[in-house]
């Protein structure tokens, strides 16, 4: 451009002479104007801006150009020769454009250059941002769980610290060796802001309280977490879930699902949020239902007791009947008239080991009753068979049933609780003789069987039978599905859930020959030497 | 002193087993136990004793049986039933089949010999 092109002298643009062709190279868009507001040229970027050429603006003034302008007041460039402000004009595409404006004197104060910077996107982009921190705090305040706003810098500059060492390489093992470290770097996170659900379940209604670290909301078994929650954070994670145990101010501990956002610009401010769910009655419930379950299990054993009853009093009537003429014989001995004590000796002796018989099958009666909840332990399920069979064996007679145990030589040894286990193959054997004797088998035989396969164990209780229908298979583990008369539905249901809480399953076949055949899998113990005690 | 009787004593119980054979010595008779009927029937003892005093629950051959056969061979011994059972399911059976006494453990061992005493003609 040249500064002759208006053709006038009086609109000679001189400081644009002075800037050369350097005034089209500028993307800002530049107008010269007069000291009373005229406009005298501008650059080809408010050519483009404006969608005027400069020489259809020369002269003008501003509110001929720029109606949206406030009116033209000299003063404005009063004491410091500057003025910057804000304006709306419209656009080439007639759209309205926020325009920042910067008014200097020029050219000795002839002349004014005004430099304007389009800044309608950044002024959106700004009240977009502007919106979504107000979503983000209504968000913040409203949601129904707990949110935290920390400040993680100082935890940051910690571990650039200790990385810079160059001694860690690996920081959970690092977390784990140095529990204190831990602890430092809670105390060292900074709480900026908590939401009301916050101070809700955590305080004591003043949120101010709650804004010091995060150390005394962890409890030292929770510390783990943190640890965690620090590596995922430093590990380039997008965010950390797990469920832990948290603590109010007040120090009582709560179940809580604990959430860590790590997005990338928050993370580069050294702030994150933080989410906490209270489970307390999540928890509640799951300890219910896990009560309940226990609960069960221990009314199906008191109910098999009451089954097995006729089996059990056989039992202790044996030693007890021994102890009775063992005493009676004692005293005759005694009365004679040459008292024979080598006799009483030898009968009180047997006295006392059948009153121990006694009390053996008592206790595993008792235990067999007890409503202590299940401890799960290695242990070898021949053991738990051959117990199982004890219990049975009466009634396995009395239903002049034929019965045969084929154990594994590999002594399987799972991890389950020794008396909820014997409890299964109580119900499966009672099953078998209750279906064959329903059914008048003539030959009837329960067959129990051990084995290994792979890494699981695999119990078989069979029997010949009459088998389970097609159409029953399905729902035989149902609760209070049950073909029996009188039959309450729960033992199978029960043997099942039994099953499932220490990673086993159960399903029915046809045995050969028809009658149905019980298989139950349980996982084999790694390495376990089973704990079992016959008691 | 009473004659001496010859007693066998079948049970697979055997600390019952041994305590009936002390009391029936006490007693001043002599006894021989067995711990299954089959065992007792081939000892051929079944028609030379005067007495026997048997359980009913055992494997195989049950008292009730034993005495049911004894009655087809045409042997006569006495025989007292013991079950450990404390219904009286046996019962009826066991009177019906024509045992001697029919007892329940644990019993009263006064009761036994108060039996045996009748069992003996004593």
């Amino acid at each position: 451009m040249s500064a002759g092109s208006s053709g006038s002298e009086l609109l000679t643009p001189r400081a644009s002479t002075a800037l050369g062709s350097l005034f089209d190279l500028v993307p800002e868009c530049l107008v010269l104007r007069g000291r009373d507001g005229r406009i005298l040229t501008w650059n080809a970027a408010a050519e483009r801006l404006y969608g005027r050429p400069r020489a259809d603006v020369a002269g003008l003034a501003g509110h001929e150009v720029f109606a949206g302008d406030p009116p033209w007041d000299p003063a404005l460039l009063d004491p410091t020769g500057e003025w910057r402000g804000e304006v709306t004009r419209t656009a080439a595409d007639g759209s309205p454009r926020t325009i920042r404006l910067h008014w200097q004197l020029v050219d000795g104060g002839l002349e004014i250059l005004e430099i304007g910077h389009d800044i309608t996107l950044a002024r959106a982009a700004e009240e977009a941002l502007r919106k979504s921190e107000h979503r983000y705090r209504n968000l913040f305040q409203a949601m129904a769980a707990s949110f935290w706003e920390l400040d993680f810098y100082p935890v940051g500059e910690m571990l650039y610290r200790l990385r810079k060492t160059g001694a860690i390489t690996d920081w959970p093992a690092h977390f784990a060796a140095h529990p204190d470290f831990v602890r430092e770097m809670m105390r060292a996170t900074r709480v900026i802001d908590v939401n009301d659900q916050t101070v809700a379940l955590f305080g004591r209604g003043d949120k101010q309280a709650l804004l010091t670290s995060v150390e005394p909301f962890w409890p030292e078994a929770s510390s783990p977490v943190f640890a965690a929650s620090v590596v995922a954070a430093v590990t380039g994670a997008q965010n950390y879930a797990t469920e832990t145990r948290l603590r109010t101010i007040d120090g009582v501990e709560f179940p809580a699902l604990f959430t860590a956002c790590f997005p990338p610009d928050t993370m580069n401010k050294g702030t994150l949020l933080i989410g906490v769910i209270d489970l307390t009655e999540r928890v509640a419930a799951q300890e219910a239902l896990a009560r309940m379950q226990t609960e069960m299990a221990h009314a199906s054993r008191v109910a098999l007791l009451g089954e097995l009853s006729a089996s059990i009093a056989h039992e202790v009537n044996q030693p007890l009947g021994a102890i009775a003429a063992n005493g009676a014989a004692g005293m005759r001995w005694l009365s004679r008239e040459e008292p024979d004590l080598g006799e009483v000796r030898a009968l009180t002796e047997r006295i006392i080991s059948d009153a121990q018989r006694a009390a053996e099958i008592v206790k595993r009666v008792r235990t067999l009753a007890s409503g202590v909840p299940p401890e799960r332990l290695p242990v070898s399920l021949n053991a738990i068979i051959r117990d199982a069979a004890t219990f049975l064996q009466h009634e396995i007679r009395d239903a002049g049933v034929s019965f045969a145990t084929r154990l594994s030589p590999d002594s399987p040894v799972v991890q389950a609780d020794r008396v909820q286990l014997q409890q299964v193959v109580v119900i499966l054997a009672l099953n078998a003789l209750q279906a064959m004797s329903g059914a008048g088998s003539t030959k009837p035989a329960l067959t129990i069987r051990t084995a290994t396969e792979g890494d699981e164990a695999r119990l078989e209780v069979e029997d010949n039978g009459p088998g389970i229908p097609e159409e029953a298979r399905a729902r035989v583990f149902d609760s209070f599905f049950t073909t029996k008369p009188g039959g309450m539905g729960l033992g199978l249901a029960i043997a099942q859930s039994i099953l499932r809480d220490c990673g086993g399953s159960i399903g029915v076949e046809t045995a050969q020959g028809g009658g149905a055949r019980f298989v139950v899998r349980l996982p084999l113990c790694e390495n376990g030497s089973p704990t079992h005690t016959k008691v | 002193m009473p004659a001496q009787s010859q007693f066998a004593i079948v049970d697979d119980d055997s600390s019952f087993r041994v305590a009936l054979l002390s009391l029936v010595r006490s007693l001043g008779h002599a006894a021989t136990g067995f711990d299954s009927a089959e065992a007792f029937l081939a000892s051929g003892l079944a028609d030379r004793v005067d007495c026997i005093i048997s359980d009913i629950q055992m494997p195989g051959i049950t008292g009730i049986e034993l005495k049911r056969q004894l009655v087809a061979s045409g042997i006569t011994t006495p025989v007292v039933l013991i079950t450990g059972r404390t219904e009286d399911r046996f019962r009826p059976e066991a009177e019906a089949i024509g045992a001697a006494c029919f007892m329940r453990k644990p019993f009263d061992s006064q009761e036994l010999i108060d039996c045996v005493g009748r069992v003996l003609g004593e």
